[in-house]
């Protein structure tokens, strides 16, 4: 009886404990989001349960490193089944003869190998392979953590070895699941042995084991809202929040004041929810571009700086305290300007955690202090004044126009099935324009009735906003909007992904709705409507998915597609889809100092290229792409292994428009 | 101290300027830009405002029409005022004439230190600064930078050829021509300009003006080309024999 007695008393004072802990802690985040900006989050319950059962349930995203996937996976589930150990060791003791029957007993024993096998996956992982994901990550913290859940499994092989001699003679009931928990139950052979069944032994001996799991179980719980270990409870509300509007829409709703992140309390809700989900897994890390090109930008480390600095305001009880600035201070601005915005870390993230809003909130404070990179800020005034980034006048954005045989019509005068919106590169960039000028050929050998509206249009505004120059954005939106609105047309055009995802997804808050098709899909479907007819073009190649069609806006079959029409055999980067490498031009980054670059992202992404067998082509669909990645294979001296072409290029050859020596590689 | 930063705009460059049939510039059709000289000015007042917290920094400048935005974006960056000098000016007035209002305003408003674009693409002659300080009877100095504070004087650096440089220090009131700030002119977001264009406003005064002597164009003209250039193909081994005899010819080869 004593016995019952105290692990009664000892058990309940610990549930109080850590509950105490838990709530109050939990309390402290809630009054944070409270704070917090608004966001609509809880719309679409069917989405939002069906993604938590995917990504909880079939752990799909952690599934993409299939070691890590794994060893997780076991661990995970282990806390399921830890409920049914909890379950039955506390009516063991509250209410005698309890018992969770001899089915569920046995999955726990299967249960703690699992976790077992887990937990050693996890220190080979940590010990042996070290990723460099982990850099950054407080890895004493996870060591920690294995180390309890260790103590955990242990405690109740031990509880469960002592049961079936505590059971009667102790608390004079039975123990039917005794061999049901065949690890216990095996342990238990080596007490008859050593002969420690007797009361006071096998009291002390099931004791211990009660103490080391459900001691540990909720230590566990007291600990862990302190700790990263809080995704064990955040990730599925923060996967339930997970955001379900277009990927590629960075700011859902007009902003009246500023989109510039100072405080927690600029933050959105989910953001800070974001922070204290982090698992520190570092996945976000391996991914990200800058952080390969070796600039101090790390997506987790964002997330662990912001977080690490709301915890030291939460723990400060001077209200007068002056703290850092969040933009600039706590987070450096070389950190926030090296971001390409590109959101493979989103992408990757297996809880769902948003970067780039908050890196683009951030960006936007700084920008208010003046604080961008004197390139950038050329450039801002230029869209500003002229409306490009070249700082040309805006006149002369149709001149590429001039001078080709096909006639292109002004969409401002005359209606037009097809609106082309050209975009700043495609229209300016001397490096991209004879490109243009083949679709505008293409388009008419396929009898496309289109138009282009000359000056009016200006730069689309996509990477101002990601800039974090909302105002100029909306501006730039606005003139453009103005222009589309006094235009004739059935569907617009573009060959520009960032213009793409700008019409797409930035505009409609504006009220602006019109079905936005990327020339991949336009060309794609005259094909198949025989419109164009193409012959075979027997080439290898591979085919580098750009941000802002393939991740933001998921359009990575119809390039391929495309591609396989005109007969090209295509060879798979081990990057590519929804997981391909940003060319490191995105979010402003093109016009950005290169200090600090230790190895660019897009010589990276050649130097992939290359190691794929027998490629001559590296296939592209986006006009910053050609300029980025030819820059990368003169740099690198390899234009006679492999050369930069628009996939538009070879379409031009397999419809007769240009000949097949247009695609051969340079010889030197 | 009681800053006055002179700004001006002046034909945006990027677009290709025109000439009407009159052999004016067609100002019409042109866009305009704040000076950038004016802007390292006003950079450099920003700065030293920052750095003495007693400092007002006023932003002036005449109303040739479409000022506002100029001005506007002034208080963004942190000017404390803006002040638009109304009157019937045009942007064809000259820099004679313009000092004259800019003076006549800075003289009843008593600043202590005045500063204005070294130039502008429109005036290369630097005369502004000069001008209002004679008009002032204040200290002048242009061509300068790094302009720190005292209590009654002012200090800064002027760059001579030949690799000198002087610290010069004026007693207030002075007036410098700034070449060039300490930092780029900072950026100020669309939405900052804005929202000053909602909650601020600008103080519109009478500008006085008196005559001044005035210079008169008697033509504007794109330059004539003199010669032009000659082309010399793509062959390789020609075209380095042309350089190396062109060299040679030029005497700028050495044995
Ligand atoms: S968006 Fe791309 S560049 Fe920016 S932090 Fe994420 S992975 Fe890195
Ligand atoms: S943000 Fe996501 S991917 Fe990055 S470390 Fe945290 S949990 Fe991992």
């Amino acid at each position: 009886m004593t016995l019952r007695v105290f692990l009664m008393i000892l058990t309940v004072a610990m549930i109080m404990g850590s509950a105490a802990l838990f709530i109050r802690r939990i309390l402290t985040i809630y009054h944070v989001m409270q704070k917090a900006r608004p966001v609509n989050r809880t719309d679409r319950l069917g989405e939002r349960i069906k993604s938590v059962l995917v990504q909880v349930g079939l752990h799909r995203r952690m599934f993409r490193i299939s070691f890590s996937g794994l060893l997780h996976y076991f661990i995970f589930s282990g806390f399921i089944i830890l409920l049914i150990d909890v379950v039955e060791t506390l009516g063991e003791i509250f209410f005698p003869g309890f018992t969770v029957g001899p089915i569920l007993a046995p999955l726990v024993d299967i249960w703690v190998i699992l976790v077992a096998v887990g937990i050693l996956m996890a220190l080979y992982n940590r010990l042996v392979i070290k990723p460099e994901r982990f850099h950054g990550s407080d890895e004493k913290d996870a060591f920690l953590i294995l180390g309890l859940i260790g103590a955990i499994i242990v405690g109740i092989v031990i509880h469960d070895s002592f049961f079936p001699f505590v059971a009667p003679e102790v608390l004079h009931v039975a123990d039917p699941v005794a061999r049901a928990h065949f690890l216990g139950y095996a342990v238990s052979r080596l007490w008859v042995v050593l002969g420690w069944t007797g009361p006071t032994a096998a009291s002390i001996g099931y004791a211990f084991g009660y103490l080391l799991d459900m001691g540990v179980v909720f230590a566990f719980l007291a600990y862990l809202p302190y700790s990263k270990h809080l995704h064990i409870f955040a990730a599925v509300p923060n996967i339930f929040w997970r955001n379900l509007e277009p990927a590629g829409q960075l700011v859902p709703k007009p902003i009246e004041d500023t989109m510039a992140i100072r405080t927690f309390e600029d933050l959105t809700w989910k953001d800070v929810a974001d922070l204290y989900t982090c698992t520190e897994c570092g996945r976000c890390q391996a991914v990200c571009p800058a952080h390969a090109a070796g600039q101090p930008l790390s997506p987790k480390m964002i997330i662990l700086q912001l977080r690490d600095a709301l915890n030291d305001r939460l723990a400060d009880k001077n209200p007068n305290a002056e703290y850092p600035d969040l933009a600039g201070g706590v987070i450096a601005p070389e950190e926030l300007w090296a971001c390409t915005t590109c959101g493979a870390c989103q992408e990757v993230c297996p809880v769902f955690i948003e970067h780039v809003p908050k890196i683009a909130g951030l960006r936007s404070a700084l920008l208010e202090d003046g604080i961008v990179d004197p390139n950038a800020q050329k450039v801002l005034m230029s869209w500003d004044r002229q409306g490009n980034s070249f700082g040309q006048p805006g006149r002369k954005r149709p001149l590429w126009a001039k001078g080709i045989e096909v006639p292109i019509k002004d969409a401002r005068k005359e209606p037009v099935d097809w609106l082309w919106f050209v975009g700043d590169f495609a229209s300016y960039d001397p490096r991209v324009q004879h490109l243009t000028q083949l679709i505008a050929k293409m388009l008419t050998q396929a009898g496309v009735d289109f138009g282009i509206l000359y000056e009016s249009e200006v730069n689309s505004g996509n990477d101002a906003l990601r800039i974090g120059e909302y105002g100029l954005f909306e501006s730039l939106a606005q003139k453009n909007i103005d222009a589309l609105s006094k235009a004739q047309y059935r569907r617009i055009f573009t060959t520009d992904p960032h213009s793409l995802n700008a019409l797409k997804n930035e505009y409609p808050k504006f009220g602006f709705q019109a079905p936005v098709m990327h020339y991949t899909e336009a060309f794609l479907e005259l094909i198949d409507q025989g419109r164009l007819v193409v012959s075979p073009v027997p080439i290898r190649v591979t085919y580098h998915d750009p941000c802002y069609l393939g991740r933001w806006n998921g359009i990575t079959e119809a390039p391929r597609q495309l591609m396989a029409r005109c007969g090209v055999h295509l060879v798979e980067m081990p990057r590519h889809g929804a997981q391909s490498f940003c060319c490191g031009a995105g979010g402003g980054r093109i016009w950005m100092d290169e200090t600090g670059i230790a190895d660019r992202p897009a010589n990276q992404r050649i130097r992939e290229a290359l190691a794929l067998p027998d490629i001559q082509f590296f296939t592209v669909a986006c006009p910053k792409d050609v300029s980025m990645f030819s820059a990368s294979v003169t740099a690198m001296g390899v234009e006679e292994k492999v050369r930069v072409v628009d996939i538009a290029e070879i379409l031009a050859v397999a419809i007769g428009l240009q000949a097949e020596s247009s695609l051969a590689l340079m010889t030197v | 101290m009681k800053i006055a930063v002179l700004i001006k705009d002046v034909p945006d460059l990027v677009e290709e300027l025109e000439l009407t049939e009159e052999g004016r510039l067609a100002v019409d059709d042109m866009s305009f830009v704040p000076s950038e000289w004016d802007d390292q000015a006003l950079e450099e007042a920003l700065i030293l405002k920052e750095g003495d917290a007693g400092s007002t920094v006023t932003a002036v400048a005449i109303d040739t029409g479409d000022v506002d935005n100029m001005l506007f974006t002034a208080l963004a960056k942190g000017a404390d005022r803006g002040v638009k000098l109304v009157g019937d000016f045009n942007r064809e007035m000259s820099n004679r004439a313009r000092a004259e209002v800019l003076a006549h305003y800075c003289h009843t408003e008593g600043f202590d230190l005045i500063l204005t674009g070294v130039q502008a693409i429109d005036d290369l002659d630097g005369q502004i600064a000069g001008l209002v300080a004679g008009r002032l009877g204040a200290a002048h100095a242009s061509v300068v930078r790094d302009v720190a504070l005292g209590s009654t004087s002012v200090t800064c650096i002027q760059e001579y050829s030949g690799g000198k440089m002087a610290e010069l220090r004026l007693t207030v009131p002075a007036v410098l021509g700034i070449q060039a700030a300490q930092k780029t002119p900072r950026y100020v977001t669309v939405s900052k300009v804005r929202q000053m264009q909602k909650s601020a406003s600008l103080e519109e005064i009478e500008g006085e003006s008196s005559e001044a002597p005035a210079l008169e164009i008697r033509r504007l003209y794109p330059p004539v080309a003199s010669s032009h250039a000659e082309m010399w193909g793509d062959d390789v081994e020609e075209l380095a024999d042309r350089i190396v005899n062109l060299l040679e010819e030029k005497k700028l080869l050495r044995s």
